[in-house]
């Protein structure tokens, strides 16, 4: 038994490596999407020759600095692209050590009846304790996962139809959105670690 | 490409074009140089193509720190400036029953206007120097004999001391297919991109250099005016300035040759908010280059030198 906590204490702890990266990750997406907002937020005062003042002397200039501008949209759309493709391996990999830690306790012969899962021994967390903490954890996860594709696919629409924006969205609220992390409460990451981990908090 | 890696060993080794093969024959002028002369020729060839592009690299370089420089200079001289123009709605609260602390603040904002645009043409003029360096570059790619090509030690030299010798090696290759002339061209069309954006940049500067909330207005430039001493000899040299008939060349854009419209003679010392966000923008977007690659340009053929060209000026090109 012991060991099997042991063997789901060292899953957290690689996680933890993981939910570094991921908080790496997100202050990437949050410069991207500031860049990306303040250029879309731009695109029309652009779009106006009688903006440009004494550049209107400069034939062709409005047309020019608006596809330059469109070119590092693109390509900084490009990147939150990229960088979503890396939450997504994190996502999956916290969904492995879900799988995996299911593995532990309902795999073939070692069959666990309830009883034992929701055994505590002193200070350590019960195998029930660790299973909901991987599945949580994988979950949270999953769904900022989720919520972050449509924020950015939202900007995707914004900067091919700047007007929308005036319609409907606020980037500011959006941005505020993409910053909270709503599916990832911190307390309740905290108090997960703090089940597992008990014994080397104490 | 196999041709690159070994050979800057190479070249390292022998880092003096100098040889125990003296040639004998004198060169004609028109036919290309004896093959033993351009068998050294070649080497040397290589090594100052190599240099002179890092040197155009590290131009680059100059030009982006200068030209980033001069952007935030350029951001918070406006922002200055929309602060100070902004001063008398601005709610100030407790701060209100300051004695005139409206003026004070208005007095400070200009002197923080006067400072940003000291830097802003202090930045301009290290992007006209930049310019000026990559000019010379480009004008620099050719490989001259130096001395008679009878003696017994050939040396190579950046001059030319003979009119017959065009110091390109007859038109001889010299990296992968490409003879001088080919690199000559992409630096052209390198410098030419800067020089168009060094002039949309004057037009900002001065612009940016005309705003303030004073009446009547007691700074500012206009087109023709000389920014700072010395600015047109610098301008003739970026072919932005004719000294003959004393004419700044007009702005205009990359790939763009449409007619000219006149350039303002009456500055906006007043301009919106809108307008410079504009002015910010355009300096940002550079529209006249493109920095990631010369690769991009001129040799866009899929051909197999087009593709080594740009295999080799990425190389070239890395900073």
């Amino acid at each position: 038994m012991e060991g099997i906590v042991k063997k789901y204490q060292q899953k957290f702890k690689k996680i933890k490596e993981e939910m570094n990266r991921w908080d790496e990750l997100q202050s990437r997406l949050i410069s991207q999407f500031k860049n990306a907002s303040s250029i879309i937020e731009r695109l029309q005062i652009l779009q106006d020759a009688k903006h440009y003042g004494n550049l209107n002397s400069i034939g062709g200039i409005e047309a020019a600095v608006l596809r330059k501008q469109m070119e590092s949209l693109q390509t900084i759309l490009l990147s939150m692209q990229k960088t979503l493709e890396e939450f997504r391996g994190i996502v999956l990999s916290l969904e492995k050590f879900h799988r995996d830690g299911k593995q532990l306790v309902r795999g073939g012969s070692n069959q666990l009846t309830v009883k034992q899962l929701q055994q505590r021994v002193g200070l350590k967390p019960t195998l029930a304790d660790c299973l909901d903490g991987l599945m949580i954890l994988w979950d949270m996860h999953n769904s900022e996962y989720v919520l972050k594709i449509s924020l950015v696919s939202t900007l995707s629409t914004l900067a091919v139809k700047p007007w929308y924006m005036e319609i409907t969205f606020d980037l500011g609220a959006l941005q505020q959105l993409l910053v909270d992390q709503p599916n990832i409460p911190k307390e309740e990451v905290q108090y997960i670690s703090e089940i597992i981990f008990a014994e080397e908090i104490c | 490409m196999e041709t690159l890696e070994p050979y800057s060993q190479e070249s390292e080794r022998n880092s003096k074009p100098e040889t125990e093969n003296p040639s004998t024959s004198s060169v004609s002028p028109s036919a290309p140089p004896p093959a033993s002369v351009l068998r050294l020729w070649r080497p040397a060839a290589q090594r100052n193509v190599r240099n002179q592009w890092s040197k155009m690299a590290s131009y680059r370089q100059q030009w982006n720190l200068a030209s980033s420089s001069g952007r935030s200079h350029a951001t918070s001289l406006v922002n200055s400036y929309l602060s100070q123009r902004y001063l008398p709605s601005m709610e100030l609260g407790v701060l209100n029953d300051m004695p005139d602390i409206r003026e004070k603040a208005s007095f400070k904002l200009v002197k923080q206007q006067e400072h940003h645009q000291s830097k802003l043409l202090s930045a301009y003029k290290d992007m006209v120097a930049a310019v000026n360096y990559m000019v010379n570059t480009s004008r620099s790619m050719r490989c001259f004999l130096k001395g008679p090509s009878s003696s017994p030690l050939v040396q190579f030299s950046s001059y030319s001391e003979d009119v017959n010798d065009t110091g390109d090696g007859g038109g001889m290759p010299v990296f992968s297919f490409s003879p001088i002339a080919a690199f000559e061209k992409l630096a052209e069309e390198l410098v030419q991109m800067f020089e168009l954006e060094l002039n949309l940049k004057r037009l900002l500067v001065i612009e940016l250099l005309s705003i303030s909330c004073e009446t009547p207005q007691v700074n500012g430039f206009c087109w023709s005016d000389e920014l700072y001493p010395g600015e047109f000899d610098d301008l003739s040299m970026c072919n932005l300035y004719s000294k003959e008939n004393h004419q700044l060349v007009t702005p205009r854009l990359k790939d763009c040759n449409s007619a000219m419209h006149a350039l303002p003679v009456q500055h906006n010392h007043q301009p919106n908010q809108e307008i410079l966000q504009v002015y910010l923008t355009t300096w940002l977007a550079e529209v006249n280059v493109d920095t990631h690659s010369p690769y991009q340009w001129g040799y866009r053929r899929q051909t197999l030198q087009g593709y080594m060209q740009r295999e080799f000026l990425k190389r070239l090109w890395k900073t």
